[in-house]
């Protein structure tokens, strides 16, 4: 053990003055019979704390002596082997008084305290879960912004590919105002359907693709609520798309209205 | 130690030597935590009264006679000021003297008394530690939650102002 370090630091200091805490007390009730440099630490230290005490000194009334004089005769008559009384009924009371009525006060702020203290702490906790929904919210969000990109992102990249052929649908005659695109994917042969424009479909019925083949509309797939593009059925050969409005769930061949209709571009 | 023998023996006239030459200290550090005069003198009156009746539990290798009356003084004026006798008559001395007060307090300036004269030329930091600690009796985790700050700090800090204020004693 580092006797200098120990004696330096503060702690003889704090055990005089009776600002140590009880451990601090009874390890250093053990040293100081153990290291003398810290027994003469402590006297030097009590030497001139003793010394500044009786500098700057206001001395008492002079009455006083006499009170205390007269309050210890009749202890001293009864004797060295007796532990004296308190001096006065009257004065245990009043200590009594002091001591009831300081624990009293004590309870009370202590509960007052509690009660404070509770208050702020469930305001301060309702406050946690509600930054913790609002957390837990934006993540959400944040992820489907995520995925919106990732899918903008691979869309992109179809998109751009070469091999991928466009097909702009405009409006057929009447439906002018709609707009659809088809890419096709002249290796994989995946055919992807952006929906530009069509009106929402009502709750019974869905928007059907459409390959035409040699002049017959081949099942290329039902548009479902998809975000940007929607990945329909494969489709080997075709040379034109076109789009209807069918029941749900669609047919194998076409019986509602055609909204839009695209020529497949021959290089 | 002759004194203690003498006053272990109940002999009144070492009480009353020990009173001539201790009561001046003592009186210091009680007004240094009481303030008020009159208080002061019955703390002073209750710690001395409590020295003759526990002068048997003294043990002189336990440290110094000085150091152990000083300690009952600070304790017994901590206790006081923590009263409700002591609050009331806070009370009514801010009556009085707003009404009755014209200049020329009686109160001594208990910052310019003793050891608390002495902690007053520390730092800020170091004075308002040894302040809350010694003279007010606070534990260090009530500081640490009156002042928001971390008890380990408080823990430190107030160390250093020890180590401060022992060189300033010397």
């Amino acid at each position: 053990m580092d006797i200098k370090a120990y004696i330096e630091s503060g702690v003889v200091e704090s055990y005089v003055l009776g600002l140590a805490s009880s451990q601090e007390i009874a390890e250093m009730d053990r040293l100081r019979g153990q290291y003398p440099e810290i027994q003469q630490a402590i006297d030097s230290f009590e030497t001139s704390l003793e010394k500044a005490a009786f500098t700057n000194t206001v001395a008492p009334s002079p009455g006083i002596k006499e009170k205390i004089m007269n309050s210890i005769k009749n202890d001293s008559s009864q004797g060295a082997a007796i532990i004296p009384m308190v001096s006065s009924p009257a004065r245990k009371m009043g200590w009594m008084q002091y001591a009831v009525a300081a624990s009293v006060i004590l309870l009370v702020s202590s509960a007052g305290l509690n009660i404070y203290f509770y208050r702020q702490f469930s305001a301060a906790n309702e406050k946690y879960v509600a930054l913790l929904n609002d957390k837990t919210s934006l993540e959400a969000n944040l992820n489907i912004y995520r995925t919106k990109t990732l899918d903008m992102y691979s869309s992109m990249q179809m998109m751009s590919d070469p091999s991928v052929i466009k097909v702009s649908m405009p409006g057929v005659k009447g439906m002018e105002n709609n707009f659809a695109t088809v890419f096709w994917d002249s290796k994989t042969k995946d055919v992807y359907l952006l929906p530009n424009k069509l009106p929402q479909a009502k709750d019974d019925q869905q928007y059907q693709l459409w390959a035409l083949v040699d002049g017959k509309p081949v099942d290329a797939g039902m548009i479902g609520d998809c975000n940007g593009l929607c990945r329909l059925k494969n489709i080997q050969v075709a040379q034109g798309f076109a789009i209807t409005l069918e029941k749900k769930g669609g047919g194998p061949i076409p019986h509602g209205q055609m909204y839009v209709l695209g020529k497949v571009a021959t290089s | 130690m002759e004194l203690v023998m003498l006053l272990k023996q109940r002999q009144q006239f070492a009480f009353s030597y020990l009173y001539d030459n201790y009561s001046a200290a003592l009186h210091t550090i009680i007004l240094n935590i009481v303030s008020d005069h009159e208080l002061a003198s019955d703390v002073l009156q209750e710690v001395f009264v409590k020295i003759w009746k526990q002068i048997e539990s003294y043990d002189d290798s336990k440290g110094r006679l000085f150091t152990w009356m000083l300690n009952i003084s600070r304790n017994a004026s901590i206790d006081m000021v923590r009263s409700k006798a002591f609050q009331n008559s806070q009370q009514n001395r801010e009556l009085t003297e707003s009404v009755y007060d014209s200049g020329g307090s009686t109160r001594v300036d208990t910052d310019q008394i003793g050891l608390r004269k002495i902690v007053h030329q520390l730092k800020d930091e170091y004075k308002v530690l040894i302040e809350l600690s010694y003279f007010q009796g606070y534990t260090q985790d009530e500081i640490s939650k009156m002042l928001g700050i971390p008890l380990g700090t408080v823990k430190t800090r107030l160390r250093s102002a020890l180590i401060q204020l022992r060189k300033f004693v010397k």
